[in-house]
């Protein structure tokens, strides 16, 4: 079988030979219980940041309220996993669908309409589902929370699930890129009504864009409720988690490939070393990096990386131009 | 029964001023800029705890504060136009870019107030906070009927603005076509900055009023962004006709909404409407018009 | 010779105003229809409803024997209908190449039509640049190229000429000549600039207040009285 005319084996090989050095992490290297959960929530962080990216950056259609589907996704399956005692890898498969389809019922209307629709319906999803999932008690847990089953050896097996989520997370990147769907959705982006008029569907691709989004935030939700065994509606469906996504793709550089993967790992490092000390300076200091990238380099890290790689004769290799 | 469906209707009424106000600051730096601002809600916080601000520490009255907090607010948008809207690209990139920009200031203002007035809830409360007017046998508190006023004559003013003044009507002009505006000497960028101010002020404004109301703190605004938002949608682009009477309509399906729906779903009312609005009449209610 | 493009009764009306008005239309293989008349005929309205941007009123309009009437855009598209826009619109964000090749991929075609659309046009030596850095002239040029990248059967090109400098005016028109007499594309053009679409068209369409108010080859309309009424005014008619 021959590959695609975008497959390119370099990156692939990189990529995949990390995912296999980081695997062998905890058992070779015998790192830190420590170390090895914070590379988890690193790995899961990592796929939510580019599921944000493939709407908000190749789409261009910002959400302020993927919260909402990765608390959602969270919510589903932890309460499969005690009401109905699915095994794990199912109930976050479920958690992932019934995310994906919830996105689709208030995205496939608002993703319609000419202008900002979609991001201002967002911020809208954001702070109902959070009301909504804060009295359903019966469903969430209400305030108080739920506990979720802890199984021996659970944390191993999660580094090693966050890698393959992360890997899958970045696999599509690339593909949603560089395929040719991935020009198709650029067209979109620049101009849905001439898009329409050389032949590319835009209601079908927008729609399955947001759907994998919304699956891929509901399966990082169901993830995150796994790892810490316990989920709650006020921080994971939060006004700041939703911004967090946000801040990651923004940081890194939206609509980039790999920028929201870098942006997710310096989110964790600065909520670990900045956000612990000044609590209180959390919103504001995301506020100020959010106004300065865009003013000056939006791009974020990626730009700013292309930047001194071209000071230094780096040339970039034109994508599908042959 | 009948006496509170009249409660509840009156009500409607004097609460659609307030989100007719702070509705119309948005559509209008929509309508001309195409750009909209999420710093909207900031503002809204901002000129509230402006008029806490002033009662807490001179004993201001908020009414007699809003001249000074229309004019702070009108400069604080300029700037934000001079300084960060307008080096913006236009355009599909630009309208990503704008939405996160503004996003970002609306994110510093939230956690400056943070910082200055802490996260507890702040109320204003005046001599006449709790006296009402009898009408048609219900209550209605005074302040409600302030806010109404001030609503009420505001965007009268504004509309005679807009629609009799040279300047009104070259801000008309550039929300059509700023490309033949530019062609025919109107100076495009000065009446984007004004009209960024104009909007801001509004916001302001609606947060100035709304102390009369509503308790506050740094994270007010959110809601009423997104109200602001349905009352556009609902009633069209910068008409103001139909800016009040949409915001009539989300008044009232809101405060009817507690008759069928518990309390604190009351909230995500608006929302859905827009949503229905969305999938229904994308064009809104009366059709699109530009300003005026 | 079998009918390309054929329209019957095609009206739009939007609220008391008829843009469009009844209009019937055919166009033939391998032939250049022209489509002329004052501004607000409502030309570029009867693009839209053909596009499948602006759903019609009422009437239909078929390729060949299938009927398109209703169809989103872009199935219009691959059907084999491909406008260009008067105003010129290309993917900012995609190189050249991409800007055709992504059009070719979307309508089922091999990606190196779009490469040679792009040598077609004259374009492929700045294949990797963006649209902006292109003059007007290289953007209507760009507008056609991608349309041709899907292999359309039927081309509608909406004042690909008007606009440009009278070279670069020659030039597009010798390649609509070429993408007829060439690639035996059957086009739908409308145009202000007369000596072009008059060298052009097989035959022509005036249109005057949404309705066809004469038809025929370059030769017949430009003797028409109603044509010349309909330009300059009832007085020059006679």
């Amino acid at each position: 079988m021959k590959p695609p005319r975008w497959f390119r084996w370099r990156p692939a090989a990189i990529v995949l030979g990390l995912a296999v050095a980081l695997a062998l992490l905890p058992p070779v290297a015998r790192i830190s219980v420590y170390t090895q959960n914070q590379l988890t929530l690193t790995f899961v962080t990592i796929a939510a940041a580019l599921a944000w990216n493939w709407l908000g950056g190749y789409l261009g259609q910002v959400s302020f309220g993927h919260a909402a589907l990765f608390g959602l996704g969270g919510f589903v399956a932890a309460r499969l996993q005690i009401s109905a005692h699915l095994p794990m890898i199912l109930a976050w498969t479920a958690g992932g669908l019934v995310a994906g389809l919830y996105a689709l019922a208030w995205g496939h209307p608002t993703l319609r309409l000419r202008g900002p629709y979609f991001s201002i319906a967002t911020i809208g999803v954001g702070e109902a589902t959070r009301l909504v999932c804060t009295y359903w008690d019966w469903f969430t847990g209400g305030s108080s929370g739920m506990s979720l089953p802890v199984t021996a050896g659970l944390k191993l097996q999660l580094y090693w699930y966050g890698i393959a989520i992360a890997l899958v997370g970045v696999a599509t990147s690339y593909w949603l890129r560089r395929s040719p769907l991935g020009m198709a959705l650029l067209a979109i982006k620049s101009d849905v009504d001439a898009a329409g008029d050389v032949g590319i569907s835009s209601v079908r691709l927008q729609d399955g864009v947001l759907f994998l989004s919304g699956l891929a935030m509901g399966i990082c939700g169901a993830f995150n409720a796994s790892y810490y065994s316990f989920i709650e509606p006020v921080e994971t469906l939060g006004f700041e988690k939703s911004i967090s996504f946000v801040f990651m793709g923004v940081i890194g550089g939206v609509g980039t490939i790999l920028g929201p993967a870098l942006g997710a790992v310096v989110f964790v490092l600065v909520r670990q070393y900045f956000i612990a000390s000044y609590p209180q300076l959390y919103l504001g200091l995301f506020g100020v990096l959010l106004v300065l990238v865009i003013l000056f380099e939006p791009l974020g890290l990626t730009g700013l990386s292309l930047r001194v790689a071209r000071r230094f004769g780096y040339r970039e290799r034109p994508d599908l131009s042959t | 029964m009948i006496e509170h469906l009249l409660d509840l209707t009156v009500s409607a009424f004097l609460l659609a001023g307030l989100y007719a106000t702070m509705a119309y600051g948005l559509g209008l730096i929509y309508g001309v800029l195409r750009v909209v601002n999420l710093n909207h809600g900031g503002m809204i916080m901002a000129g509230a705890y402006a008029a806490w601000w002033a009662h807490d520490q001179f004993g201001l009255d908020p009414y007699l504060s809003i001249p000074i907090i229309l004019v702070l607010a009108f400069l604080v948008g300029v700037l934000t136009y001079a300084g960060l809207v307008r080096r913006l690209p236009r355009g599909a990139a630009g309208g990503v870019q704008s939405l996160l920009l503004l996003f970002g200031v609306w994110l510093i203002l939230r956690n400056a107030a943070y910082l200055i007035f802490s996260g507890n809830d702040q109320t204003v409360l005046t001599s006449y906070s709790t006296k009402a007017l009898p009408f048609l046998g219900a209550q209605i508190s005074v302040n409600r009927l302030a806010v109404f006023g001030v609503a009420l004559v505001t965007l009268g003013a504004l509309h005679l603005f807009l629609t009799r003044t040279y300047v009104g009507k070259a801000i008309r002009a550039v929300a059509q076509n700023p490309e033949s505006c530019t062609l025919a000497g109107v100076p495009v960028q000065r009446i984007y900055m004004l009209t960024f101010g104009l909007g801001t002020a509004l916001a302001s404004l609606a947060g100035a009023l709304a102390t009369g109301l509503y308790a506050f703190n740094p994270g007010f605004g959110a809601t009423e962004l997104l109200k602001s938002f349905v009352v556009v949608v609902l009633g069209g682009l910068g008409s103001v006709a139909g800016t009040a009477v949409a915001a009539l309509i989300l008044a009232l399906v809101e405060n009817f909404s507690i008759l069928v729906i518990p309390s604190y779903l009351t909230s995500a009312v608006g929302f859905v409407l827009l949503v229905l609005v969305l999938v229904l009449r994308p064009g809104g209610l009366f059709g699109q018009r530009v300003l005026g | 010779m079998s009918v390309a493009l054929r329209a019957e009764g095609l009206s739009k009306r939007f609220g008391g105003l008829k843009a469009v008005d009844g209009v019937k239309l055919q166009l033939r293989e391998g032939e250049i229809l022209g489509l002329i008349g004052p501004n607000g005929a409502g030309k570029s309205t009867l693009f839209s409803m053909l596009a499948g941007s602006l759903p019609p009123t009422s009437g239909r309009f078929f390729l060949g024997e299938r009927e398109l009437t209703g169809l989103p855009a872009f199935r219009i598209a691959r059907a084999g209908v491909v406008r260009t826009h008067q105003i010129v619109r290309p993917f900012a964000m995609l190189t050249l190449i991409e800007n055709v090749t992504v059009a070719a991929v979307s309508c089922g075609r091999d990606p190196d039509l779009g490469r040679k659309a792009l040598e077609f046009a004259g374009l492929f030596d700045r294949r990797r640049e963006f649209p902006q850095r292109l003059t007007l002239a290289g953007r209507k040029r760009l507008e056609m190229a991608r349309a041709l990248a899907t292999a359309p059967k039927v081309l509608l090109l909406d004042e690909v000429v008007a606009g440009v400098n009278p070279a670069e005016a020659q030039e597009m028109t010798r390649l609509i000549r070429r993408a007829r007499d060439e690639l035996g594309i059957s086009i739908v053009m409308t145009e202000h600039v007369m000596p072009a679409v008059m060298s052009l068209a097989n035959h022509l369409l005036v249109l005057d207040a949404g309705k066809l108010i004469a038809e025929g080859s370059p030769e017949q309309i430009v003797r028409d009285p109603s044509v010349i009424a309909a330009y300059l005014g009832k007085a020059h008619a006679t």
